[in-house]
């Protein structure tokens, strides 16, 4: 995985935002997950299609944070999202 | 909608020729309700005390007592844990949680068995407020208002909250199999709220470890959690209707009505937390936006 891709959601996994945060629901094992709200936009962004690099451009306009942290943090999340097979990467 | 129990006479609980594709387990790791599917929907078994099965559509329970096991079990474990399961067939929102009504709103007391649910519910109605449920909170929205249906008029208790709160005469259904647990019948002594009343305040119940008594805002993605938690539901592994259950837990969470709440259990303190509540739960226009 690298910057360069875009992270897609599977039908199986239903997400929705409550207040500032978003919980997801991955209807194959049946379990819930959150995610803060920088997660959320994180979700929100990838979710609109958005590449990892794009995604970043954006939230480098959005939040206080050097392009390198963010990254960093951008990847670690999309990995423990892909472990737990609530988003693919890819078309 | 409703639902219709069916008992037939004792049967022995032989084993099934399939597996069961969930369970309820105790935190000591004994088995307490096993679930099969069926061709016709579904089995669920009370090792030794009963099986019960539940048509598709929630309609009609079926019950088999295993032998030597009382008529009162079976009413116990129908009211209290299979209904709420059936009642979630028919698209009944049904939650691990006790209600009360207090001046004319519904305030809801969520938390894990042994949390003070039904300590709670009994102390408001022995002291001037009126109960909607001990357990098995069923929610229904009426006209966009999440409002409280009441449920069985009995409330289940410890023989020392019993003794600590049950001052008056208040009749006992008669004693079941698996639980030194009494269930009260309401009455004089203990006040039931027949009609439905609006959802104002769900109190997530604390662990009692708190010093002092505690109430604090639950944030809405918490609150979700939380509530899907404790939800009765029938089957989990049903992608259609979990995706349905999941949308109705979140606009229940969009509600402004959260609050963690924790107090030392100890009865005597029991008038000051219920001033508490009371103050809380009212202090409200009663008016959600």
């Amino acid at each position: 995985m690298n910057l360069s891709d875009k992270v897609t959601i599977p039908a199986q996994v239903m997400a929705r935002t409550v207040g500032d945060e978003t919980v997801i629901l991955d209807l194959a094992s049946g379990t819930y997950y959150g995610l803060d709200p920088v997660g959320a936009r994180i979700w929100q962004l990838m979710s609109e299609g958005q590449s990892l690099a794009q995604l970043c451009g954006q939230m480098l306009d959005e939040y206080e944070v050097t392009r390198e942290n963010l990254e960093r943090d951008v990847l670690a999340l999309v990995q423990t999202l892909l472990d737990k097979q609530l988003v693919r990467v890819g078309a | 909608m409703s639902v219709t129990l069916q008992t037939q006479p004792a049967r022995p609980q032989n084993p099934l020729t399939v597996a069961p594709f969930h369970q309820w387990i105790f935190p000591d790791g004994t088995e307490w309700t096993l679930f099969y599917r069926l061709a016709s929907g579904y089995l669920l078994r009370f090792a030794d005390l009963a099986d019960f099965s539940v048509t598709l559509d929630g309609g009609v329970i079926t019950a088999w007592p295993a032998p030597g096991v009382s008529a009162a079990t079976v009413e116990h474990l129908h009211l209290n844990q299979v209904l709420p399961l059936a009642l979630s067939r028919q698209g009944r929102l049904v939650l691990h949680a006790s209600a009360v009504e207090i001046k004319g709103r519904g305030v809801a007391f969520i938390g894990e068995s042994g949390r003070g649910k039904s300590t709670l519910a009994a102390s408001f109605a022995t002291s001037g407020a009126r109960f909607l449920t001990d357990d098995g909170l069923q929610l229904e929205w009426l006209d966009g208002q999440c409002c409280i249906t009441p449920s069985h008029p009995s409330v289940r208790l410890w023989e020392d909250s019993q003794a600590a709160l049950i001052s008056q005469a208040v009749a006992l259904a008669p004693a079941v199999d698996f639980t030194p647990k009494a269930r009260l019948l309401a009455g004089d002594g203990l006040a039931f709220c027949d009609r439905q009343q609006p959802l104002r305040r769900v109190y997530f119940l604390g662990d009692g470890t708190s010093p002092s008594l505690t109430i604090e805002p639950v944030r809405p993605a918490q609150a979700l959690l939380e509530l899907v938690k404790n939800s009765f539901l029938l089957d989990i592994k049903e992608k259609d209707l979990l995706a349905w259950h999941f949308d109705e837990m979140v606009r229940l969470a969009e509600l402004p009505i959260y609050y963690r709440l924790d107090y030392p259990r100890r009865f005597e303190d029991l008038p000051r937390v219920r001033a508490a509540i009371v103050r809380h739960a009212t202090e409200d226009p009663d008016e959600l936006p």
